[in-house]
C-alpha cells in the first residue's frame, strides 16, 4: 500500500486492474467449484430403479390394442396400448397424490381418494384433478444397434410404434410429461 | 414540474442512498474505500475505516487488524498455522459434501464408498480430496507444533494458547482415526479393532470407555453409527470451539511472535522500526491469505489428479485378520510401543505420560529466552523427542518384530493380501504359460517369442529368485525349491502360482507355502 494517493485522472490504474481481474478469476475458479458440487450433488439412476429407464420388452411382448393397461410397479406407470400408440401413464393421480386404480369392470382409471376418473389413455373424465394424468416418454430403441428410433412427443400424445419391426420399448421414469389441463 | 426537478440532485441522493446501503453491508467500508483498497491507496477518510470494520463486523472480529512486519517473515511461520486451518476448511466442506453418498451402516458403507468413486461425478476427486487434506492436517498440525516449540512462542502469556493447540493436536489426530473406519474396508476395521481395544486396557474404566466407542463388545452397526457421529458431529464442535479461542489469543490478543531476535537483541531503532512496521489486514494480509488459499487448492488438486489415490482395501471381513496389518501411519510410534510390552503400559500409561508432558511443556520450561542459541536444552529436547517419534513409527512397520515364516514373507511381498502388489502388476501379455524355476537353467529371455520380451516378469522373477537366494543362505529355507507357474485358465484369465518348498529344520518335513493368483485381462493394473 502506497501512502499517496493514486493520480484521480487515471480511471483504472495498473494495481486495481491486476486486482480486478484476480478477483474476477476467483470468481471463476467459484463458479467452477459451484459447478463441480452441482454435478456431484445431483442423483443419477440407474436401469430399473424409479427415476431411470425400465425395459418393459419387445412389440411382441405387448398386450393387445384397447385390453387392459399392465402395471409396472417399481415404474410407479401403466402402460397402455391404446388406438393411437402406446403410452406410460404416472401412477399418481394429478389430483393430490394418491396412487389410482384401473377398473376393469367400467375400463377407466379410477381414484380412490376423491373420486378422479380417467380414460385408458389418461384423458380426464371426470372429478376435482386438475388436468389430464402425467405420463413419461417412451423411447422405441432398435434392438441391434440401441438406437433410439422413436419417441413420444412432447405433448403428452400416444407413441405409434414403428410398424413391421420389433423394438425394445423403454420407460424413461426420469422424464416426465405434465398431463394437459382440462377446461 | 419538470423544471422544478434537480437531476443533479436526484443522482446525488441516489449515490448518497446507495453508499449508506454499501456501507451497511461491508461494516463501514464506502464504495470510494473498496475503490481505494483495489488502487492501492491510503485510507479516505478518519478515523481508518479498514480498523474499525475488525470491532463492528462479526465476520472480521476475529481477524487481526494488522500484524507486525517481522512476525509475517515467511521463514519465521512457514505459513503452517494458516495452512492447518485451511487444511480444516478443506475437509469440512469436501467432507460435507461426500455425506449426500455416505451411509453408515456395514451393509452399506463399503458399496457407497464404490458408487462414490464410479458412479458420481467428480466422487473420486473429492473422496481423494478428502483422503489427502486428511493426511495434510496431520502433517500440518505437528509441524505447526514443532515449529512454534523451536521458535519459543509458547511463553509467558502465550502458554495458554500452546496448550489449545495441544488439544487440538489429539482432536485431529482422533478426526482422522474416527474417518479412517468409515470406509469399512479391511485396513479400517482391524485398524480401528486394535484402537478400540487399546482403550479397553485403560484400567478402572476402560471396558466402558470400550463399550461406549464400540456400542458392543466388538465393532459391528453401532460402533460404525458411534464413530460416524463423532466424526460429522462432535469432534467438529470441539474443533471449531478449539480453533476459535487458538486464533482469537493469537490474532488479536497477543499477535503472532515476533522472531526471538527482535524481541531480545539490541538492535538498531531503524531495524526495530522495519521490524514493527505495520502490515494491515486490509488490504495486503487478506490478499495474501487468498493468494495462499489458490495455490493450496491447486497443489491439492493437481496431485489428485496425477498423484495420488485414496486407498480401498477389500470389505471388512471381521473373520480374518490380513497379514500386515498397519495402523495409520501417525500411530505407527504406538503400535511400536505396543510390540515391546504390556498394552496398558505401552498403550495407555505412558501416551498419557507423553501427552502430559507436551500440555506442560510452558510450565516445565523455565527459561525465559526465546532465541534457539540461548536454550540448547530445550532444542535438544525437542530434538530427541522428534527421533525417538521416528525410530518409535519405524518399529510400527510390520517388518519390524513381527516374525513371518520366510516363505510367507516373500510370496506375501510380491502378492500382498491387500493391495496391488509387483505380481499383479505385471502386464497381461507378458504372462506367458510356463514353468519358471529358481536355481533351475532359466535363460535371461523368459519370453523369446514376444516382440518387446517381457521386462516385468523377468524383474518380478528375478526379484523372487534373490529373495529365495538370500533366505536360502540365511538359513531360513534349507533345500529349497521355488518356483513360479504361469498357467491359462480359462479365455483371458491366466493363474499365477509361486511355490516354495523346503525342508522345516526343526522337523524335518517337506513344507510347501504356495498362492493362487488369477489374472484377467481386463484387470485393473493401477492401484
Amino acid at each position: 500500500m502506497t501512502e499517496e494517493i493514486s493520480d484521480p485522472k487515471i480511471l483504472v490504474n495498473r494495481r486495481e486492474f491486476i486486482n480486478l481481474t484476480w478477483l474476477a478469476s476467483l470468481g471463476f475458479i467459484f463458479v467452477d467449484v459451484g459447478g463441480v458440487i452441482y454435478f456431484f450433488s445431483m442423483p443419477r439412476f440407474k436401469d430399473g430403479e424409479f427415476g431411470g429407464t425400465f425395459t418393459v420388452g419387445k412389440t411382441s411382448d405387448l398386450p393387445s390394442v384397447g385390453s387392459a393397461p399392465t402395471s409396472y410397479p417399481k415404474g410407479k406407470f401403466w402402460l397402455a396400448n391404446t388406438d393411437e400408440g402406446v403410452k406410460a401413464i404416472y401412477k399418481v393421480c394429478t389430483h393430490l397424490g394418491c396412487l389410482y386404480n384401473w377398473s376393469d369392470q367400467e375400463s377407466k382409471f379410477i381414484c380412490p381418494c376423491h373420486g378422479s376418473q380417467f380414460q385408458n389413455d389418461g384423458s380426464y373424465i371426470q372429478g376435482p384433478a386438475p388436468r389430464d394424468l402425467d405420463s413419461f416418454i417412451i423411447q422405441a430403441v432398435d434392438p441391434d444397434s440401441g438406437e433410439i428410433i422413436a419417441e413420444s412427443p412432447a405433448t403428452g400424445a400416444p407413441l405409434r410404434l414403428p410398424e413391421g419391426q420389433d423394438v425394445i420399448i423403454k420407460v424413461d421414469t426420469g422424464t416426465k410429461i405434465t398431463g394437459n389441463p382440462h377446461n | 414540474m419538470f423544471k422544478t426537478l434537480n437531476f443533479t440532485d436526484i443522482r446525488n441522493k441516489l449515490k448518497q442512498a446507495f453508499d449508506a446501503r454499501v456501507r451497511i453491508v461491508t461494516a463501514g467500508l464506502s464504495l470510494q474505500e473498496l475503490r481505494a483498497l483495489l488502487r492501492g491507496d491510503p485510507p479516505t477518510e478518519k478515523p481508518n475505516p479498514r480498523y474499525k470494520v475488525h470491532v463492528t463486523s462479526f465476520l472480521f472480529h476475529i481477524r487481526p487488524k494488522f500484524y507486525k512486519k517481522a512476525s509475517t517473515l515467511f521463514t519465521h511461520t512457514w505459513r503452517l498455522g494458516f495452512f492447518t486451518v485451511f487444511f480444516f476448511a478443506l475437509e469440512l466442506i469436501t467432507g460435507l459434501v461426500l455425506m449426500i453418498y455416505y451411509t453408515p451402516s456395514p451393509a452399506d458403507a463399503y458399496n457407497s464408498i464404490l458408487n462414490l468413486m464410479s458412479n458420481v461425478p467428480f466422487g473420486k476427486l473429492l473422496r481423494d480430496l478428502h483422503r489427502l487434506g486428511a493426511e495434510g492436517m496431520v502433517i500440518f498440525t505437528v509441524l505447526h507444533m514443532l515449529r512454534t516449540f523451536l521458535t519459543g512462542s509458547y511463553k509467558k502469556e502465550r502458554s495458554f494458547t500452546w496448550l489449545t493447540g495441544v488439544v487440538l493436536l489429539l482432536v485431529v489426530l482422533v478426526l482422522s482415526f474416527s474417518g479412517y473406519l468409515l470406509t469399512w474396508d479391511q485396513l479400517a476395521y482391524w485398524a480401528v479393532t486394535i484402537g478400540t481395544s487399546m482403550a479397553e486396557a485403560a484400567p478402572l474404566f476402560g471396558n466402558q470407555v470400550n463399550l461406549l466407542l464400540r456400542g458392543a463388545p466388538d465393532i459391528g452397526a453401532g460402533g460404525l453409527l458411534r464413530f460416524y457421529l463423532l466424526h460429522i458431529v462432535l469432534l467438529p464442535l470441539v474443533a471449531i470451539l478449539m480453533i476459535s479461542i487458538h486464533y482469537y489469543k493469537v490474532a488479536r490478543e497477543h499477535g503472532i511472535s515476533m522472531p526471538a531476535k527482535f524481541d531480545e537483541e539490541d538492535l538498531s531503532v531503524d531495524v526495530k522500526k522495519e521490524a514493527n512496521r505495520r502490515i494491515d489486514f486490509l488490504p495486503d494480509l487478506l490478499a495474501h491469505e487468498m493468494f495462499l488459499t489458490s495455490v493450496g487448492i491447486f497443489v491439492l488438486v493437481v496431485m489428485t489428479a496425477f498423484f495420488y489415490s485414496a486407498p480401498l482395501e477389500h470389505i471388512a471381513n471381521p473373520q480374518q485378520t490380513p497379514l500386515d496389518t498397519q495402523a495409520p501411519w501417525y500411530f505407527w510410534w504406538l503400535q511400536g510401543m505396543l510390540k515391546m510390552g504390556d498394552k496398558t503400559l505401552m498403550g495407555i500409561i505412558l501416551p498419557t505420560i507423553i501427552f502430559g508432558l507436551l500440555f506442560a511443556v510452558p510450565y516445565i520450561d523455565r527459561n525465559p529466552h526465546r532465541q534457539a542459541y540461548k536454550r540448547p536444552a530445550a532444542v535438544a529436547v525437542g530434538l530427541l523427542a522428534t527421533f525417538t517419534i521416528v525410530v518409535l513409527s519405524y518399529m510400527g512397520l510390520p517388518q519390524y518384530g513381527i516374525e513371518t515364516p520366510a516363505a510367507t514373507r516373500i510370496i506375501q511381498d510380491l502378492a500382498p493380501e491387500e493391495g496391488l502388489g509387483e505380481l499383479r502388476s505385471i502386464p497381461f501379455e507378458e504372462l506367458q504359460p510356463g514353468i519358471y524355476q529358481v536355481n533351475g537353467d532359466m535363460p535371461d529371455e523368459l519370453c523369446p517369442d514376444l516382440l518387446w520380451g517381457c521386462h516385468t516378469l523377468e524383474a518380478v522373477f528375478a526379484e523372487f529368485s534373490e529373495r529365495v537366494h538370500q533366505a536360502e543362505q540365511a538359513g531360513k529355507l534349507p533345500d529349497v525349491e521355488a518356483v513360479l507357474v504361469i498357467e491359462e485358465w480359462q479365455a483371458d484369465l491366466m493363474k499365477v502360482t509361486p511355490r516354495i518348498i523346503w525342508t522345516d529344520s526343526q522337523s524335518g518335513v517337506r513344507k510347501t507355502y504356495e498362492k493362487h493368483i488369477f489374472l484377467h485381462r481386463d484387470h485393473n493394473r493401477s492401484e
